[in-house]
Formats: structure tokens, C-alpha cells, sequence
């Protein structure tokens, strides 16, 4: 394990540096396969305008960080949506051959259609209350936090790169990754995780940066209710739960 | 408020094997290792969850983000985040500030439990900018229009722009640690053999007590590091006699310079925490007393105007504790006198043997007289260990409680130096 | 979850595949969680003129199973439970082939078929030996005829141990037993009447203390975690070097973390301190820390040997011995050492690994009375293929094959074994002593 990479990692998102993996690190690792699979003529979208909605990931166990782990990525299904066509992308990190880690990221192509004509698939995947509960954090997301995501994580998307880069892909400003949104909410959890947990969240409206936004964690069902929303009005940027497994 | 005073137990503690400036923990902040410490030291007693009275820690070098430093890192542990906590910071008696202060909450019974702790990494060092560069950042603040900000920009040179990286060195003399030690080690003709002598005990004792499985409830591994890194057990004389003098070279012809990197502390990185507790608190979660922490004392000395050396405080810190407490210098089962330098332990030693410096500066009738050198350190100390600063005095009570828990009965002192010309010292008694 | 091939057969393509080539399909087996019914369906419970018909009733209609006494045909079984105590003859075994031959077929799936019966030892005459014994191949060979994750399990109950069943009992009709399989566990009367039933069957250890050796890692950090789900206090013990990992475990279980070398002089008195020091007394010890140094015998030096007979064998041997003749074990303690299918069988290159895993059930049976005598028990757990960092440094054909040559047709999972310890650890399971119980799935390897 680099060290020096994971202290970069850590430091961004805002985990400390201790014994196990932050529980989105493996993500990152896993970035390059991703890239390749999405890129791969056979992917079913092309990569440009392909939006991350909603993130799954599943902690079976602690991760150490002093061993190897093996690391799968592989594309779902495509399936509809009521925006365009979805599509899977399976990441599973193994140690002592069984599943320690697994993660289910899912992309938006909108306006494509699913093969078959397969019809809508329902609902959005988490619905969040209105208005939105008190804040647990005022975050102050700096203007600079998708190039230094982008350094760490190795996801150098152009929307989150620079405003003039982003405004060319249709956004207002440069917008922050997805996953460091969700780092960054788990961070704020530290030694408030169960054992074994499951964290289930959906992308929603893109957060600009710079930007100030509220952060909310409300204990549930054993796990956490989270939410991310704009300093003001109620479309949130990220919506989700964390449960133990 | 309850009336009578009673004894702070010391319950055990919990450190992560102190690293080498650069080494593996070069990336660890000193809240990612305080807080691994807190969780180890969790673990260690089952506190999971447990709220405890207080969390007093500290680090000398320190990040100005860092205010909260302790109470972030119990945050982010596993004690109950209903525990309060507070930042301490007395250069290298940190550690042993910390755990005075919870302890007198204890005797006051203002507390029922506590934890005692300190953290220093060398590697993750704030870095500040240079005043020039500050000033030009504080007007540019403070600027309203644009015109105000060219002008505060305008004012910046390219020289401004040289960070400033603390140093190990006095605001007021301008002289290093090192360099103060050696002075007061040639105004006490201490010998580099015995320096080297001295460190080679530290190595030998430290690896011997790691050996023995001494450590097996005092350190949790951390990022890979399970014993101390600066630990050389086959120090010998010849290989230290090797070194070159690195502090006092420019004293008088240069022959008098005796400090080298082996008999001086490396800069390092780590963190100690203690339990502390009343004896009713540890009845009730059926944790065993090691130690009671009897009486503590500090003291600072005139460095500045060359009354005294800086590392110098505990030699009047110590006979003050004794008076108080009707004590000898020789009523101790083991002596735990920190090793900032080697030349710093010999020459507090030397002191306390000289009937000159006794009556004249101590106001003594007659010397303290010399203490059995084989209770000296007995499981090592800072020179193999290493010295991340605040997280000494954590390292060395939760050391001595076990030593007197092992033994069963008898007493330890405890002496720490510290930058600034202090000195902190404490009494420990077998439960 | 754990089983890429397995996954594979479940999916339509791969189970078209494996079919056509006759490959194993192996099933996703029935786990516990704590609070579930003992089991998802009704039970058939017979008997061919058996002794425990009304003790079995009672205490399974007390644990919420629906019972039926005949098999109309109409309905899927989650268990079938035949009381068997009654065959004394080759006549009784046909009476019994005439019930559960047709009930098998109505096994759903991880169904368990539970049979009981008087040990074949206690047999008065040949004929009555003979009947008893044959029991004991029968469930063998139902054990690999069962498909979808059964089990087929025998426990012989001696006369007077009927009120000591009942952990037993639960133990192998729920999903806590997933992984054992063509087991033969005795019920003795040795301690009946310690087998006290808890008060909550889903924290049987509430108010126990525990401690785990090898405790940071893969089936020790499971162990610690079930024995803490099922209401115990643990000690989780491992070697100072892996103190980190430790701590992480002892914090996500509520326990404490021990840091000792467990081949140490002081191993025992370092334990008996912490855990009757922090929590005054001591009740359940799990040997679990072990290491392998395979090496074929010829080219083993004498310190790969030693190496590992000194932390699977001899720490065993000596932490047992301290923990005794300090009276720190007394009623209703429990020790529980694992062993390996591999100490039973042997295996290649590994024997100085067999020879200390042997060594372990000559241990536990040898030290049984000894245990009786301070009213505890001593017992021993064999895995076969788990899925841990040992097995994953196998070789991947290697590896394939011993994960399917089990009547499951998969690996188990740490769990499994945990699952194994917590019963034996239970006060209730009091009437087993001095036993060896495989979590293996029924391994052709030393079956």
C-alpha cells in the first residue's frame, strides 16, 4: 500500500490516517479499471456526459492497511431511466478470497435509450425529507477541491477541473466529484461506524464550487440518515443512508 | 464541594511505537496518532463507548488549525464523543503537565477519570509564513477595494516568500537545544565515555524490556511499526564512539565537544496517553491499580542571562518534591529521569552530588547526594525510544507505574527537562 | 457472497452450463441472525418407538417450531428430527428407512435432518450395537445425499442426558450450524445438571467472559465477534506485533485487547490476571491462534517444526495447565481448542501442522475428566475449508478442489466456526465433553 497516496487521500477528504482504509479509498484504487472498462469500445455509453447518480458501496469487514487486496470492476446490465439509460459498474475488493469490499456505482447516459426498450426504471433511488433536517455542518467546499480530488484520485473529468472547463460540458461552474462528497460526509462519521455496513447514497443536484453547504447526519435504524444540501433551498445535492450489515 | 484530598491512581497507558522524523509515521498528523493511541488505549481497558471524565493532551509542535487538537481526536475515537477534553502545552513536560493536572482533578474530586496524554510529530511540522509575507496577507484582509489590495500586493518581495520552519532552538538566546546542553555538559565536565555509556544502558535496557514482553500492555503498533525505530540493541561503545560531536563544537578549541547524534535524542513522532482514575472508579470497572501519583513540582530556571543551564530546572524542581514530601533522594525504587541528552541526566546527577551547588544554589545544608545507578532508567529511555516531545511524559509514567506494579511495592520519581529552562517532576507510589 | 463459482451457477447461463457439464452446483447456505426463528418452516418429528419423543416436543414447540407428527405429503419440511432411540434392531432401522425415506424428498432447502439415538457403546447386546452403529453410516451417507445446503447430523443422547439436549438441539436445526455436516456429537449426563438453559437463547453468554487467542484476524476476529453478539465479554489475545489490527477488533466487539505471545512462560498468568483481574472470572477460553510452516518432512529443519508445534500444541498444553492448577477454570467454564480436518486425515507437507492439530484431540480427550471434574468441558473444532488468508495462499487449482470436495460444494466461512465455539461455549452445553466436532461441510478429507 502507498502510504504517501493514501495520506493524500486521507488528508483531502478529511479521514484520519490509522490502521484500515477510509471506506471509499478502494474506490480510487480502482479508478484506472474503471476508466479502461468505460472507455472500452463495448462500454454501452459513450464516457461524455455520463453522470454518476448513486453510489453503493457495502464494508464487509475492516480493510488492513498493511495487506494486498484484489480488486474486480465489472459493467451491469443497462437498464432505463426515466432521464436516459443507466448502467452498472461493479467494483469488489477480495482478501483471504472472499468479498471484503464491494461497490455499485451507477452513470446516467441522458437521452440514450435502454437496449429492448426496456421500460422505466421507477423511482429515483432515495428520497430525502423536506425540508431538510437541521445541519449537523456547515461545510465551506473550496474552489479548488475537484483538482485536488482529481490529484488524488486520479479522476481528472474536465467539470471538475476549472469553471471555463466545466461550462463546457453545460454546467454553471466546476462542480465537485461525487465520491468526495460521500468521502467527505463518511469522514465526518469517524468512530461512529458499525462494523460491517452498507452506505447508499444518490448524487443529486451537482454542488458548485466554491460553495457553502449543509451537511446532515441523523442517527437511524442502527446506521445514519445523510444528506448534503445547498447552503440554501431544498434540492439536494446528495441523499443517503448508512446501515450495518 | 467534598473536603478531603485523595491519591490519583494510574491505571495503565497506551503509546504507539515512537518513529524517527521522516520515517513511517512521516505522513500521520498528530491527530491521526493521537487518536490511534486513544483508540489503542480504548481497547487495552474496554472504554468503548465509556465516557470519561476528562481528556487533557497536548503537542509542542503544534498547527495553529489544530486548536482543538484533543478534543478532535476523542471525536474521532472510540470514547464516548460526550467526553470533554483540553489542550495543555509545557514544551517537553507536556506529558507530564497533562497527567498532574487530571491527577489533581482526581484528588479534588472534581474528577472520577481521566485520560492524560501528548503528541508530537517532527515530520508533519506546521510551517508558517515568513512575518514579511504575513503582514502583506494580514493587509490584503484587511484591504476594502481593489487598489487597496495592488498596494498590499506591492509590498511583497520574492524573499517574503520563504516559509519559516520551527525550530529546536530558544526565541531568546537563539541557541539550540543541543548547543545549551553542551555548554552546561563542559561546565559539569561530563565525559563522552560516560554519555556513551549512558545511551548504550538506554539501548540495552529498552531491547531487553521489549524482550522480557515488558511492552506487551504499555504500546499498540501503529502503521506497520511495532517497536520503537530509533532502537539499536547492539549499541556498543565502540560503534557510538564512532560518531562525531554534532552540538558544542564552536565551545572553546572544539576538544570539548562531547554531544553526538547517538548520545543526543533524534527528532521523532509519536503520541502516549495514561488512564488515570480515583480508586472507586477502578473498583467499579474492576481495572487494577498500578500506581498512585503522590506529588508533583515544577520549576524554571534563569537561562537567559547565564544563571543556569536550560535543561537544568529539575535539578531544583526535584529537592523541593523531596522536602515537601520528608523524602531522600535515595528513598526510590527507580529513578525515570528523561534523556533529553545523555550529558543532561549525568549533569542534573553531578548537581545534586556537589555540595557547592547544593548549599549555594539548592540552599541545601549538604549534597542530595548520588542515587543507585542501577535504578536508573531501568527499561530505557529517550535516547533509545526517542523524544517526540509531549508524548514523553506519557511514555515514562505509564512505564514506571508497570515497573512499580511488577515490583509490587516501593516509589519512582520522575524528572523531565524542558525547553524554556523548566522542569517538571512527580512522585509515584505502588498501589 | 464469498464464491465467484458459486455465484456463476446461480446466475440462468451458469446453471445451464454447470448442468450440461455435471459440475457441483454448490447452494447459498441458511446463516443465523440473531432474533430469526429457530427455523423458516414447520418440523417433522418421528420416532420408531424412541425415548425422547416428549422431551423433543416440548422443548421444540417451546422454541416456536411448528411440529407435525406425520409427513402427509403436502408441505415442505425446514427440519426432520427422528428420534431414534428406539432401534434396537434390524427391523426398527426398516420402520425407520419407511418414514424418513419418503420425507426426505419434502426437505426444503438447508433442511436439516437431525437423528438421535442411545450410543452404540452402551449397547447391551450385538444386535443392539449393530442397529446403533448403523445409524451412524446412515446419516453419513444421507449427509451427502442431501442437496440445496442440508445437513445430516446424528447425536447420540445417553440415558439420563435428555434434559442437556437442548442446546444441542437448537444448535443443529439453526442456521448457526450451516456449515457442519455428517457430524456424530455425544450427549453425556457428565454434567447435566450445570446445563442450565439462559435466559435469552439469542444471548447465551450473557454475563460470560471469554477470552480468543489469535484474536486480530480472519476466524479469530469472527470468533471474538460472535461470542460478543451472544452476550460474552472477550479478551481478545494475539501477538504483540499485531496490536493495531487488535485493538480495531476489541474496540468493534466492546471487549478489551490482550497483547501476549501465547508460547510465553507467563501466557497463562498474563491471561488469568486480565480476565479475572478486569472482569473476575474467567469461563470461556478459545484456542484459536495456530500457524502453519508447510514443509515437505524430509527438508523440514528443526525450527519449522518446532515453530509450529509450540503455538498449536505446546501453548495449548501449558495455558491449560496454568489456568487449572491456578483454579481459575471452574463451573461451567469451557474450553474449545481448535484442531484441523488436517490433524485427522494428515496432509502432505503439513506434518508438523497435523502432528500439533492431532495433538489437539488427544488434548481434549485426555483432559475431559480432568475439566469434569471442576464441572467445565474441553473440546476440540476441526475446520476443514475455510475461506481465509491461509486458504487463499493455496494454490488456485489446489485451492478449487478442496473447496468443493465437501458435501456442500463450497468453503465455509469464518462464521461458521465461530458459530461452532459459541455453542460449545454455552453453559446449557454442559453435556459435551471431550468431543471433536468438524466444521467442514462434510469433507471427503478426513471423514
Amino acid at each position: 500500500m502507498d502510504v504517501d497516496r493514501l495520506a493524500d487521500y486521507s488528508r483531502v477528504c478529511g479521514y484520519r490516517l490509522g490502521s484500515t482504509l477510509p471506506p471509499t479509498y478502494p474506490h480510487v484504487l480502482a479508478f484506472p479499471q474503471q476508466l479502461a472498462l468505460m472507455t472500452d469500445p463495448a462500454f454501452p455509453f459513450g464516457t461524455a456526459g455520463l453522470v454518476h447518480i448513486g453510489n453503493a458501496l457495502t464494508v464487509h469487514r475492516p480493510l488492513p492497511v498493511d495487506r494486498s487486496l484484489a480488486l474486480t470492476v465489472s459493467v451491469g446490465p443497462v437498464s432505463a431511466h426515466h432521464r436516459g439509460a443507466q448502467v452498472e459498474l461493479v467494483t469488489e475488493v477480495r482478501q483471504d478470497d472472499t468479498i471484503a469490499w464491494e461497490s455499485t456505482s451507477t452513470y446516467l447516459s441522458r437521452g440514450a435509450s435502454a437496449p429492448g426498450g426496456a421500460t422505466v426504471a421507477g423511482k429515483e433511488p432515495v428520497d430525502g425529507p423536506t425540508p431538510p433536517p437541521m445541519p449537523t455542518a456547515t461545510w465551506r467546499v473550496p474552489a479548488d477541491i475537484g483538482r485536488r480530488y482529481a490529484k488524488v484520485s486520479g479522476d481528472f473529468n474536465p467539470i471538475h477541473l476549472h469553471p471555463l472547463t466545466a461550462r463546457a460540458f453545460g454546467f454553471p461552474g466546476a462542480i465537485a466529484h461525487g465520491m468526495w462528497v460521500k468521502a467527505h460526509a463518511l469522514a465526518a462519521l469517524e468512530g461512529r461506524l458499525p462494523e460491517s455496513y452498507r452506505v447508499d447514497v444518490a448524487f443529486r443536484k451537482p454542488l458548485t464550487i466554491p460553495g457553502t453547504v449543509r451537511f446532515s447526519a441523523v442517527a437511524a435504524d442502527r446506521g445514519w440518515d445523510l444528506g448534503v444540501w445547498p447552503g440554501s433551498g431544498e434540492r439536494a445535492h446528495l441523499l443517503g443512508t448508512v446501515r450495518p450489515t | 464541594m467534598a473536603s478531603t484530598v485523595r491519591r490519583a491512581a494510574i491505571l495503565g497507558g497506551n503509546r504507539i511505537p515512537f518513529a524517527r522524523t521522516n520515517g513511517p509515521y512521516a505522513r500521520a498528523s498528530n491527530q491521526d496518532m493521537l487518536t490511534a493511541t486513544l483508540d489503542g488505549l480504548v481497547a487495552r481497558f474496554g472504554l468503548q463507548g465509556e465516557r470519561v471524565g476528562e481528556v487533557a493532551a497536548g503537542a509542542v509542535l503544534k498547527h495553529s488549525r489544530d486548536y482543538n487538537l484533543t478534543r478532535e481526536a476523542v471525536l474521532g475515537s472510540a470514547l464516548s464523543p460526550w467526553t470533554p477534553a483540553y489542550d495543555v502545552q509545557q514544551a517537553c513536560g507536556t506529558g507530564l503537565e497533562t497527567a498532574i493536572l487530571v491527577a489533581n482533578k482526581i484528588a479534588l474530586r472534581q474528577l472520577e477519570s481521566g485520560v492524560a496524554a501528548g503528541v508530537d510529530s517532527a515530520s508533519d511540522a506546521p510551517i508558517a509564513v515568513g512575518e514579511d509575507l504575513r503582514q502583506v496577507l494580514l493587509e490584503l484582509n484587511r484591504a476594502r477595494s481593489p487598489k487597496a489590495r495592488l498596494a498590499a500586493l506591492a509590498r511583497l518581495r520574492p524573499s517574503a516568500l520563504r516559509p519559516e520552519i520551527p525550530r529546536n532552538g530558544e526565541p531568546r538566546t537563539g541557541l539550540s537545544m543541543g548547543e545549551h546542553a553542551a555548554s552546561t555538559a563542559v561546565q559539569w565536565q561530563i565525559s563522552r565515555e560516560a554519555q556513551d555509556e549512558l545511551t548504550m544502558a538506554s539501548h540495552r535496557h529498552l531491547a531487553a524490556a521489549y524482550d522480557s514482553g515488558f511492552f506487551d500492555e504499555l504500546v499498540t503498533p501503529y502503521l506497520g511499526l511495532s517497536r520503537d525505530q530509533n532502537l539499536r540493541p547492539d549499541s556498543s561503545m565502540e560503534s557510538l564512539a564512532r560518531l562525531k560531536p554534532v552540538f558544542g563544537t564552536r565551545l572553546g578549541d572544539g576538544t570539548q565537544a562531547t554531544m553526538t547524534a547517538g548520545n543526543s535524542t533524534p527528532l521523532s513522532d509519536g503520541a502516549s496517553a495514561v488512564l488515570l482514575a480515583s480508586a472507586d472508579w477502578a473498583a467499579q470497572h474492576n481495572l487494577p491499580v498500578q500506581a498512585y501519583l503522590v506529588d508533583a513540582e515544577t520549576a524554571a530556571v534563569d537561562y537567559v542571562h547565564g544563571e543556569e543551564g536550560l535543561l537544568m530546572a529539575p535539578a531544583y524542581a526535584v529537592p523541593r518534591l523531596l522536602a515537601r514530601n520528608g523524602l531522600a533522594l535515595q528513598d526510590f525504587d527507580f529513578y525515570e529521569i528523561h534523556e533529553a541528552f545523555a550529558s543532561t541526566v549525568l549533569a542534573t546527577l553531578a548537581a545534586w552530588e556537589d555540595p557547592e551547588f547544593c548549599k549555594q544554589r539548592l540552599g541545601l545544608d549538604g549534597p542530595l547526594g548520588a542515587i543507585d545507578r542501577d535504578r536508573l532508567n531501568v527499561n530505557g529511555s529517550s535516547l533509545a525510544a526517542g523524544h517526540p516531545f509531549a508524548a514523553t511524559g506519557g511514555r515514562i509514567v505509564a512505564t514506571l507505574a508497570r515497573l512499580l506494579k511488577e515490583k509490587g511495592s516501593g516509589r519512582g520519581l520522575i524528572s523531565i527537562c524542558a525547553a524554556g529552562g523548566q522542569g517538571v517532576v512527580a512522585i509515584l507510589e505502588a498501589a | 457472497m464469498s464464491d465467484r463459482y458459486r455465484d456463476l451457477t446461480l446466475s440462468p447461463v451458469g446453471r445451464r452450463v454447470t448442468k450440461t457439464l455435471g459440475l457441483p452446483r454448490p447452494a447459498v447456505l441458511r446463516r443465523y441472525t440473531p432474533g430469526e426463528p429457530l427455523l423458516p418452516g414447520p418440523a417433522l418429528l418421528a420416532s420408531s418407538g424412541g425415548a425422547l419423543g416428549e422431551v423433543l416436543a416440548r422443548t421444540l414447540d417451546a422454541a416456536g417450531v411448528e411440529l407435525h407428527a406425520a409427513d402427509d405429503g403436502t408441505r415442505e419440511f425446514a427440519a426432520l428430527v427422528f428420534d431414534a432411540t428406539g432401534v434396537e434392531s434390524v427391523a426398527d432401522l426398516a420402520e425407520l428407512h419407511a418414514t424418513l425415506s419418503p420425507a426426505l424428498r419434502h426437505l426444503g432447502p438447508s433442511g436439516r435432518l437431525l437423528v438421535l439415538s442411545r450410543p452404540a457403546g452402551t449397547a447391551t447386546s450385538a444386535a443392539v450395537g449393530a442397529a446403533r452403529q448403523a445409524l451412524d453410516g446412515l446419516v453419513r451417507s444421507l449427509a451427502k445425499e442431501l442437496r440445496a445446503g442440508g445437513t445430516a447430523n446424528l447425536v447420540t443422547v445417553e440415558e439420563g442426558a435428555e434434559q442437556a439436549l437442548e442446546s444441542t438441539l437448537r444448535f443443529f436445526l439453526s442456521g448457526r450450524s450451516a456449515f457442519v455436516s455428517g457430524q456424530v456429537v455425544a450427549v453425556t449426563t457428565a454434567d447435566r445438571d450445570r446445563a442450565a438453559a439462559p435466559e435469552d437463547w439469542d444471548r447465551p453468554l450473557t454475563g460470560r467472559v471469554a477470552v480468543v487467542t489469535g484474536a486480530a484476524q480472519g476466524i479469530g476476529a469472527a470468533i471474538a465477534s460472535c461470542l460478543s453478539r451472544d452476550g460474552a465479554h472477550v479478551v481478545c489475545a494475539d501477538l504483540p506485533a499485531q496490536g493495531e489490527r487488535l485493538a480495531g477488533v476489541a474496540n468493534q466487539v466492546g471487549g478489551t485487547a490482550l497483547q501476549v505471545d501465547i508460547t510465553s512462560d507467563r501466557a497463562a498468568q498474563r491471561i488469568s490476571e486480565h480476565a479475572v483481574g478486569r472482569h473476575g472470572r474467567l469461563d470461556i477460553v478459545v484456542h484459536n491462534a495456530g500457524i502453519t510452516r508447510d514443509r515437505l518432512f524430509a527438508n523440514m529443519d528443526d525450527a519449522t517444526w518446532r515453530s509450529v508445534l509450540a503455538v498449536n500444541l505446546d501453548a495449548q498444553l501449558r495455558i491449560n495447565a496454568g489456568l487449572l492448577d491456578e483454579h481459575i477454570l471452574g463451573a461451567d467454564s469451557r474450553i474449545i481448542a481448535a484442531s484441523s480436518t488436517s490433524g485427522i486425515a494428515g496432509n502432505r507437507g503439513q506434518a508438523n501442522y497435523a502432528a500439533s492439530k492431532a495433538g489437539i484431540i488427544g488434548m481434549v480427550r485426555t483432559s475431559a475428566p480432568d475439566l469434569a471434574g471442576v464441572g467445565g468441558t474441553i473440546n476440540a473444532v476441526a475446520p476443514g475449508f475455510i475461506e481465509t488468508e491461509m486458504t487463499a495462499a493455496m494454490p488456485f487449482a489446489v485451492r478449487e478442489v478442496a473447496r468443493r470436495i465437501n458435501s456442500l460444494k463450497q468453503g465455509g466461512l469464518p462464521v461458521d466456526v465461530a458459530e461452532t465455539i459459541c455453542w460449545l461455549s454455552q453453559a446449557a452445553s454442559g453435556g459435551l465433553n471431550g468431543q471433536v466436532v468438524r466444521v467442514c461441510g462434510q469433507n471427503l478429507v478426513g471423514a
